[in-house]
């Protein structure tokens, strides 16, 4: 019996990271800026996508890639939104999201055209934080019917994000939830955290989300918008 | 969730680097999961060892070294080349 050893030392997500940095690189080439959206199912990403859509759908040029488990029903409700691109990935099983689900997708958007793409990613709170999918960053899209300590028990979607939708915050009087310690939990586990605070159902506090995705076009595309 | 996807992915890199036919002479698997890196060590043993027991592997067993930190990745391999391929 001769054993042979063989130092290999690739990291397990090379493969998905490689083709993250792929994407990155066109978006970035095409002016486009991408975000991916993650949460726990039925934070409102669905309903807060489809009021970006119709309040800024005349000023700027929209793509969403949504995924699901099963149903394309996310895509269809969005489509009403938009003429232009909305895909839909079933997943068929799995819980997230991967750069090379995404690469598939973009083959069927004009990236030249647009200005903001959206993924719109499976609702789950663990597994799409490991997968890199060439967007320019996460936003958590979090709800005030979910508990204010949901930041400290998913710790690692709260470190790779850079914005926090929280959302629902027309139920806030009927909900005993405290603003305060939710984004308390949140900076503890990522200090640089930014929150916006909306209700994608009353269009409360929209506003400085819509600020934050213009400010992401002029960036890149050097223009007033 | 996904440590099913994990688990494949490194039986890919496994078979990236020693070639198809020599899987069943594969007797061990070495692997560095950082305790930040989101994946349950447990849960990818679990997941691992079951690919690792079957075809085209035959017997190949997992060391896990759980470590601080983001790190995840395939460390080292360990081929028997004496073992006749099936």
């Amino acid at each position: 019996m001769t054993i042979r050893r063989i130092e290999v030392r690739e990291r397990v997500m090379e493969r998905n990271d490689a083709l993250a940095r792929e994407v990155r690189a066109r978006l970035r080439a095409a002016g486009v800026t991408a975000l991916n959206l993650v949460s726990s199912p039925g934070s409102g990403k669905t309903l807060l996508l489809e009021r970006t859509l119709q309040d800024l759908g005349e000023d700027l040029r929209f793509a969403v890639v949504t995924g699901d488990v099963q149903t394309q029903n996310d895509a269809d409700r969005l489509a009403r939104w938009t003429d232009d691109l909305v895909q839909a990935v079933v997943t068929g099983g799995a819980c997230h999201l991967d750069a090379r689900q995404v690469t598939m997708a973009l083959e069927a958007v004009e990236l030249e055209t647009l200005d903001i793409l959206f993924i719109e990613n499976v609702g789950n709170l663990v597994c799409p934080a490991s997968w890199d999918l060439g967007e320019a960053e996460k936003v958590v899209v979090f709800s005030v019917t979910e508990g204010e300590d949901k930041p400290l028990k998913y710790p690692k979607m709260f470190r790779e994000a850079r914005h926090v939708i929280l959302n629902k915050m027309d139920l806030l009087p009927h909900v005993p939830f405290d603003v305060e310690r939710a984004v308390a939990a949140a900076r503890e586990v990522n200090p640089d955290l930014e929150f916006f605070f909306t209700s994608a159902l009353t269009g409360e506090g929209m506003a400085g989300w819509y600020d934050f995705l213009r400010s992401h076009v002029r960036r890149l595309s050097g223009a007033g918008v | 969730m996904h440590e099913m996807s994990i688990a494949l992915e490194v039986c890919r890199i496994t078979e990236s680097q020693v070639g198809r036919e020599a899987l069943p002479r594969v007797r061990e698997v070495g692997l560095v999961v950082g305790t930040t890196s989101g994946v349950e060590p447990d849960n990818l043993l679990f997941c691992l060892e079951a690919l690792l027991m079957r075809p085209p592997f035959l017997h190949a067993r997992l060391n896990l070294d759980v470590i601080p930190g983001d790190d995840l990745r395939v460390s080292y391999l360990e081929v028997d080349d004496d073992d006749p391929p099936n």
